[in-house]
């Protein structure tokens, strides 16, 4: 499926061509109104808001110059997060040779075994609590930025597996395995958190990532 | 509707909490999900955990002085505001 305009995780951005108020109206409907998103998105790549705030800038500008490339009837918003993670990327050095070529369905398994000490420590609701709503955002900023992106893709910004995957350029299998580690991660934050908060009733034991038995 | 296990469940939850499996692979897992005393509970867990993830969103952002910034680069390279 050819979801964006003139590629997708190379984007090239083109010379500008003569916009009429009526392409500015569109964009500034269908572009701009997403700049909220895009700048929650820049923070959680740059961790930075002045970097952020930059790159904001040039995602737009770009975005701009390349709007003859957006096609209609596309997610405007998945293609601006395109734009913008290939800036960034422009000025640091992505290093996903280091991460381990996980398992998704391993990492579902992990999950239910993280549930079981969930349970047995009487944190089952944990996440109706402010202790624990309030640790997400800073739990999510330190996760490395592979399995960072795709959480916020997924997970707050609401993106399919698919257009996560046009976006970076990797396989589904490859944003399943990193989405369902990233979850991990965060949980197993968010439990440590809750258990230095005082929350549930007894003591809580991360997960080292070996799923439980496979027999029903 | 085809049977499946607990283990077929657990492999394929966050598939199903996503919304990303075939329709009928989606409620074979609701229709286990709704008798499995072992499954739900960690279901509806992961569920609050999707949910709680999501606030993030719905936090307040400013963005006026950034938008304001964004849009004087903009005029600069033939912008015209509605």
């Amino acid at each position: 499926m050819e979801l964006f305009g003139g590629g997708r995780s190379n984007l090239v951005v083109m010379s500008t061509p003569p916009l009429t108020a009526g392409k500015d109206a569109r964009f500034e409907r269908e572009a701009l109104v997403c700049l909220p998103d895009v700048a929650r998105y820049a923070l959680s790549l740059t961790r930075n808001q002045s970097e952020a705030d930059d790159l904001v800038q040039d995602t737009f500008l770009n975005a701009y110059r390349a709007w003859h490339q957006y096609l209609d009837g596309s997610e405007c918003r998945a293609w601006l997060f395109t734009i913008c993670r290939n800036q960034f990327l422009r000025t640091r050095r992505r290093d996903e040779r280091a991460l381990a070529m996980d398992d998704p369905e391993l990492e579902a398994l992990a999950a239910a075994a993280l549930h079981t000490s969930v349970r047995e420590s009487n944190l089952q609701h944990m996440f109706e609590r402010t202790e624990v709503i309030e640790a997400i955002e800073s739990a999510i900023a330190e996760l490395p930025l592979p399995y960072r992106e795709v959480a916020l893709m997924v997970d707050v910004h609401d993106q399919t597996y698919d257009t996560v995957s046009q976006i970076l350029g990797v396989p589904i299998g490859t944003v399943r395995s990193r989405l369902f580690r990233a979850r991990r991660i965060l949980q197993e934050k968010l439990i440590t958190h809750a258990r230095d908060a005082g929350l549930g009733a007894a003591r809580v034991t991360a997960v080292s990532g070996e799923p439980r038995s496979r027999s029903t | 509707m085809p049977m499946i296990n607990c283990d077929e469940v657990m492999r394929q939850l966050w598939d199903y909490l996503d919304g990303e499996l075939t329709p009928e692979r989606m409620q074979a897992i609701e229709a286990h999900l709704a008798m499995c005393g072992r499954c739900h509970p960690h279901a509806e867990f992961e569920r609050a955990f999707l949910r709680a993830v999501a606030q993030v969103r719905r936090e307040p952002v400013d963005t006026d002085g950034l938008a304001a910034k964004v849009r004087s680069v903009l005029q600069a390279e033939g912008f015209q505001p509605t």
